[in-house]
């Protein structure tokens, strides 16, 4: 039993959930698939005065085709983004990071929005949206605005969502058929949260190419190295795209996992790995 | 703070005034006296508490009991009739997947969901599957050789 007394609302509509977010946004908290949010009200570690829950909300669950882009309701599971369609044929970078979340409860549990809003460094989304370019949607009554992932990262465990703002869904660019991707992370066991994460994304013919850090700061980092893979994956591009990750690490915090000049060294190599593992992928055209 | 909730419990309807503050699996245990339902951790990592919530296995203490509305519920007292067990079950007993037996309900239920997914599971496809129960007595050998047994049954 959690021991402090709330109030619970289970909105049916989302001006309904908007409404009551008006209303209680400095006192409540959103609850989502609550992987997190139950575990820390569970301990004490929070006390809302109010819990608006987000289950019993229709239509922020699906995915669409937006034309240059797949927009994600914010309530879709880890386990329906692991193997949506769209998402594997346009963004499977983001099924990876969905695959590679705690475990299968979890991921049947546990949304893209809840996961997002958090934003715990080391999370697989935060690393894998920014590696993708995402922007994010923010509703409040009478206002919707889109972010960009550096507008909407703002710090550790902490964003742009205002008391009164709900994300309402993710927009990822497409990715052009026969791309490469990789996502990777260190962890102490399956299931365990990351340590240090990388995720890959490289376009047809190395036109492009771009690399997430997470875990090595308060925020997602995105590293474009296009320039250094123009003729392919070769042990100069490795090296040169490691040197490039170990310096964007330089504000990697310490904790009980590693020590920030731990998660330094880590993200050269988990940067080179995912490298390779994106360029393996090249032209493969299916999902990974 | 009382929270009126309709759910379907192992195919029962039920109709309650759940504590607002009550977890799933304190819903199961001390209203419904569903004690197979175990809680380990209480906090998502152990996966005792393991249920199935519209046919798909979740940790039932990370769940609020008036969030399950509208929904239905399938714990271990779901798997078999009184007094039997189901195949899956009898693999446990045969090959020993059970010492103390408290994670034994949500290995049962872990299983099951994998074996619903994909009947014929690898080794590694079994690991993969049970990653979010842990067993502190029994070690996984056995329990993934009892999952093995009961694909290959199937």
């Amino acid at each position: 039993m959690i021991a402090g007394e709330f109030e619970y609302f289970a909105p049916k509509t989302l001006p309904e959930a908007l409404r009551l977010l008006n209303e209680r946004g400095n006192d409540c908290k959103l609850l989502a698939g609550g992987m997190t949010l139950v575990p820390i009200m569970t301990l004490g570690l929070a006390q809302p005065a109010a819990v608006i829950s987000l289950n019993h909300l229709p239509g922020l669950d699906a995915v669409e085709d937006v034309g240059s882009a797949l927009r994600l309701g914010a309530m879709m599971r880890h386990a329906a983004i692991a193997v949506h369609p769209l998402v594997l044929q346009h963004a499977p970078l983001l099924a990876a990071a969905a695959r590679a979340i705690g475990d299968v409860q979890v991921r049947h549990r546990g949304t893209l929005g809840g996961s997002l809003a958090h934003a715990e460094p080391a999370a697989d989304y935060l690393c894998a949206t920014a590696t993708l370019a995402a922007r994010f949607q923010l509703q409040k009554e009478g206002r919707e605005r889109w972010l960009d992932a550096t507008e909407f990262f703002v710090d550790v465990m902490t964003t742009a969502l205002e008391p009164d703002e709900l994300l309402t869904a993710v927009e990822i660019p497409k990715q052009a058929a026969g791309s490469g991707h990789a996502h990777q992370s260190l962890r102490r066991v399956e299931g365990a949260f990351p340590i240090v994460l990388a995720s890959a994304q490289i376009a047809p013919r190395y036109t492009a190419a771009r690399i997430g850090l997470g875990g090595v700061g308060p925020r997602p980092v995105v590293l474009d190295v296009g320039d250094l893979v123009q003729g392919g994956v070769t042990p100069a591009a490795l090296e040169g795209v490691g040197a490039r990750a170990f310096d964007a690490a330089a504000q990697a915090l310490s904790d009980l996992n590693g020590s920030g000049e731990y998660r330094r060294a880590m993200a050269r190599v988990y940067a080179r790995r995912a490298l390779e593992e994106a360029a393996a992928a090249l032209g493969a055209g299916g999902s990974r | 703070m009382k929270t009126l909730v309709n759910l379907k419990v192992n195919g029962r309807s039920r109709q309650l005034a759940v504590d607002t503050r009550a977890k799933l699996a304190e819903m199961l245990r001390d209203e419904l006296r569903l004690t197979g339902t175990h809680i380990g951790c209480g906090t998502g990592s152990c996966g005792a508490c393991t249920v199935l919530l519209d046919g798909r296995t979740v940790k039932s203490c990370c769940i609020l009991a008036a969030d399950v509305d509208g929904q239905e519920v399938t714990t271990i007292e779901g798997m078999s009739k009184p007094g039997e067990l189901s195949p899956l079950q009898r693999c446990f007993v045969e090959h020993h997947g059970l010492q103390c037996g408290y994670c034994t309900p949500g290995m049962v239920l872990s299983a099951h969901q994998l074996l619903q997914d994909n009947p014929t599971p690898s080794e590694a496809d079994i690991r993969h599957a049970i990653a979010g129960n842990l067993c502190r007595c029994t070690g996984y050998q056995n329990i993934v050789k009892a999952i093995r047994a009961a694909s290959e049954q199937q």
